[in-house]
């Protein structure tokens, strides 16, 4: 290859990146007690997540919010890494699970605040000790593809059907929360217990990393059944994609996507008003506008997705869960790791 | 063959010629690698001694003792030799063809070989998963065949193997095709007129001169294919089958206390491979012999006659397999309005286009920050690899053989490790002090600069050794020092082969997502942090159509330069 290609390359191609580079923008206002700098960390996708944060810009425009976005594991990976080097540099923190919160809580990493915007959620969605609140309701569910199957299913034992082997998919709890928490809830119900599980594998499941994973499944048609959580259904669904949200007779586990302050906070009253926004009745109508069932009992569900009167919750105990979540994890491994 | 020690004392003119407090130089070159490369991992390996606060090797005993890391290490190596081996074949094999062989269309092939290294790994996988599962078009294919076939299940150690390989043949072809140009034809014919047949030929003549770029390439093909995370996640996970890489992500992602330590010492181990992996390396090359002539033969010296057309079918249909169809799937989804929809025309739209391009200005300022980040990497690995490069090759004593290995171990890191100890590196270098890098770009900077330099330092080693020290000492001879030397004797002659390597750095760089994804802040998005976080949400469409619009602007960055080209040349008059 000559010089004079591979400099001409070079120039031409940071020449048309250089063209495109986007402009910064910086939050600029006035007029509010509460504003500085606000790190949030967050596992929302990132467009909810910037929706979000200009709907709280318009009641605070002092508050410049900046955003970190990625899976819960990798945010709480993050999180710990911070920590051991010397200082957590989030404030608010919202993620998958309330287990997650309760390993940070713990590990006393939270900040205690109970916010009054709380009133309207039901109790077994907020801490008891305010480290953490829900702010959306989550349920795992199936999804199945319209074009493959005719006849939809009722119960979670279409995964252990034997006409369904080889057709089925789920998320990895090793990698994926909400899949971590399903497994810890559903091995603790009599009706499935680690037996549900063994049958799935008995069925030569695909495990993927994601849910996403899971609905790219099921929706391109490699798979027919698959265990996921609900909201990314629905959108497809409404999007036009060839899946249907099924909820399953035996009632599904609920996530809650808990929302939580760290104690080192240094703006505390801005990480307040940023976690009563969320709860408050406004964040909730956004929440459910983006697609989420929100967890405000006053605040009715998107189109496609069960409130959470309608849905039959199955749960089990947090802490037990917490104890026990590598143990579940392990005996995972070791069931699906032959 | 010369003893080149003996010949010691005139390289270091080289470099004195351009600075003159050499020991100041070498102090402060000595401390900086130290910092920038060596802390990081400093702290990697001393947490890997650490549990509960304390010094010990428990961690060490106890995943030693465990079975599955012993699964864990021999799925790796075989992962690893199997993809690296299908790398170097068809990497040289490419090469070869394209150096020697009166091929036609070369310059578009050079494009398509180029490709893997552009798409983003998991739209490789999934568009092989597509075409080879049950409902994909091979199995349509295959039904029409008398005979049956049996589905190809990618979900395998053998899927892994064969779609790694496939992605990281370009390292091997880019960093082989120029060595190969140098040879000098006289040598080749000498051998023909001895008696030697073609083969033997190949095997006794181009061979070992090719050595240098041939083992550059498969290094760094080894060193990407042990650090690949994409592809064993996505082909691996499900069929549980565990590499090292996902194994240190899955540690990471357990949590807890306790998993960042055995994470830390999953990465040691992973490191001990790297190295195993240099003194390969170093083997071989130690026999590797220097060239006399610096100039590039681009006339063909095979003529393939009537089997031309079948070589070149062949060639396309690999393209088309590895390249095209990918490219197609990926583009096909970003036009649908659904994921899962059938394409036609009535899904068909612009509408992801529309909302990359217009209502989300994450990916623009995405394109931007990366495409700095990309290109200033690019800058300061040309200055600073090339001079490690040059004291590597022309000065090997420890200190640069010394400097060579930890400038490649951030390479053979995995991604999340490699960003998680950047964190501990970076948050207070020393402690108590906070400098403010972490949380800004400047620690991306850092981190590409660390995680890539070695593609430069490879590239121009390849080059450094393809000029023989006598031209260097012609040029003293004549009088030409210091500055001039540089100017009109050895920057001419090992451009071509510096600007593969940073070619490598700036692509590697521009699509780079699992370090970007642990360290990027608000305002500070890379591309592959932005793809990646449409797909996690299951924005597949704008993934895809995000990635399409990265191959189009690389695409359309070719075109130009191939058409500034034609235009340089005809009106220069001069035939390449």
């Amino acid at each position: 290859m000559s010089k004079i290609k591979f400099s001409f390359l070079l120039i031409s191609i940071l020449t048309i990146f250089t063209l495109l580079a986007g402009c910064g923008q910086t939050q600029e206002g006035n007029a509010s007690s509460v504003s500085g700098e606000l790190n949030f960390y967050t596992s929302q996708p990132d467009a909810d997540a910037e929706k979000l944060i200009s709907a709280f810009n318009e009641q605070y425009t002092d508050v410049n919010v900046t955003v970190y976005r990625s899976g819960t594991e990798e945010v709480i990976s993050k999180v710990q890494a911070e920590k051991q080097a010397g200082e957590v540099q989030a404030d608010v923190l919202l993620v998958a699970d309330a287990v997650t919160f309760e390993s940070l809580k713990k590990q006393d990493m939270l900040l205690e605040y109970k916010s009054s915007e709380a009133e309207q959620i039901p109790d077994s969605f907020v801490d008891s000790d305010g480290m953490y609140t829900g702010t959306k309701v989550m349920s795992t569910a199936l999804v199945v593809n319209k074009e493959k199957v005719s006849e939809m299913p009722t119960s979670w034992k279409v995964l252990t059907d034997e006409g369904s082997s080889g057709q089925v998919v789920m998320p990895s709890p090793l990698y994926s929360g909400a899949a971590a928490y399903n497994l810890g809830v559903l091995t603790r119900h009599d009706d499935f217990d680690w037996e549900f599980y063994e049958n799935i594998q008995a069925n030569e499941p695909m495990i993927t990393q994601g849910n996403g994973d899971v609905l790219k499944a099921v929706a391109n048609g490699e798979k027919s059944y698959g265990m996921v959580v609900d909201f990314i259904v629905a959108r497809a669904e409404a999007d036009g994609s060839p899946v249907k949200l099924v909820y399953p007779d035996e009632g599904v586990p609920v996530i809650t996507e808990p929302i939580g302050i760290m104690n080192n906070t240094d703006n505390q009253p801005a990480a307040k008003a940023f976690v009563d926004f969320v709860l408050s009745q406004e964040g909730q109508e956004l929440a459910a506008e983006i697609g989420y069932t929100p967890i405000r009992e006053d605040v009715s569900a998107p189109e496609g997705l069960k409130t959470i009167e309608e849905m039959n919750v199955l749960d089990a105990d947090i802490n037990e869960l917490y104890q026990n979540r590598e143990l579940d994890k392990e005996q995972f491994n070791q069931l699906f790791g032959e | 063959m010369e003893n080149p020690n003996r010949r010691e004392v005139m390289p270091t003119l080289a470099l004195r010629s351009l600075f003159s407090h050499k020991s100041i130089i070498r102090i402060l070159a000595i401390l900086a690698i130290c910092v920038i490369f060596l802390l990081p991992i400093y702290r990697l390996i001393m947490l890997s001694f650490t549990s509960d606060g304390n010094l010990t090797f428990a961690n060490y005993t106890t995943i030693l003792q465990d079975a599955a890391t012993w699964q864990v290490m021999k799925n790796t190596l075989i992962v690893v030799a199997g993809s690296t081996v299908i790398s170097l074949i068809i990497g040289v094999s490419l090469a070869w063809l394209v150096a020697y062989t009166d091929i036609r269309a070369k310059r578009v092939m050079q494009l398509f070989i180029v490709l893997p290294f552009v798409i983003p790994s998991y739209i490789t996988t999934l568009a092989w998963t597509q075409f080879l599962g049950t409902d994909g078009l091979y199995m349509k294919l295959a039904s029409l065949l008398p005979f049956s076939v049996e589905p190809i299940n990618l979900y395998s150690l053998a899927g892994i193997i064969f779609v790694l390989g496939l992605s990281h043949y370009p390292l091997v072809y880019l960093l082989t095709v120029s060595v190969f140009g140098k040879i000098p034809r006289e040598l080749e014919l000498a051998s023909r007129a001895s008696g030697a047949k073609r083969w033997t030929t190949f095997r006794k003549v181009n061979v070992p001169l090719a050595m240098p770029g041939i083992v550059s390439g498969g290094f760094l093909a080894f060193l990407a294919n042990l650090d690949n995370f994409g592809i064993p996640a996505f082909l691996g996970i499900p069929a549980q089958i565990n590499v090292l890489s996902t194994y240190i992500y899955q540690q990471v992602v357990g949590f807890g206390p306790s998993a960042f330590a055995r994470a830390a010492t999953f990465s040691v181990l992973l490191g001990m491979v790297a190295l195993i992996g240099t003194a390969i390396q170093w083997l071989f090359l130690r026999k590797s012999k220097r060239l006399e002539t610096t100039i590039e033969d681009k006339q063909p010296r095979y003529f393939l006659g009537k089997r031309k057309w079948l070589i070149e079918l062949i060639i396309w249909l690999f393209f088309s397999l590895t390249g095209v169809v990918p490219l197609i799937s990926m583009g096909m989804t970003s036009l649908i309005t659904a994921y899962g929809v059938d394409f036609s025309l009535q899904t068909i739209s612009l509408e992801n286009y529309q909302f990359i391009l217009n209502t989300s200005s994450k990916a623009k300022e995405a394109l931007g920050n990366s495409a700095m980040l990309a290109g200033v990497t690019a800058v300061i690995g040309i200055v600073i690899g090339t001079a490690i490069a040059y004291l590597r090759v022309r000065k090997p004593n420890f200190l640069s053989k010394f400097t060579e290995v930890s400038i490649g171990l951030p390479y053979a890191l995995p991604g999340t490790v490699m960003a998680l100890s950047m964190i501990f590196a970076w948050m207070e270098p020393v402690p108590g002090w906070n400098p403010g890098i972490y949380g800004s770009i400047m620690i991306l900077f850092i981190a590409y600069i660390t995680r890539f330099l070695i593609l430069q330092v490879r590239g121009s080693i390849t080059a450094i050794m393809q000029v023989d020290l006598s031209m260097e000492e012609a040029a003293h001879v004549s009088g030409a020092k210091g500055w001039s030397k540089w100017r009109k004797i050895l920057l001419p002659l090992l451009f071509p082969g510096v600007l593969t390597g940073a070619f490598l750095v700036f692509l590697s760089a521009l699509t780079e997502l699992t370090v970007s994804s642990l360290l990027w802040s608000s305002n500070s998005e890379t591309i592959g942090v932005v793809i990646f976080g449409f797909e996690q949400a299951g924005y597949t469409t704008y993934s895809t159509a995000f990635s399409s619009l990265i191959v189009m602007l690389i695409i359309l960055g070719f075109t130009i330069l191939y058409l500034a080209q034609s235009y340089w040349n005809r009106k220069v008059g001069k035939r390449t």
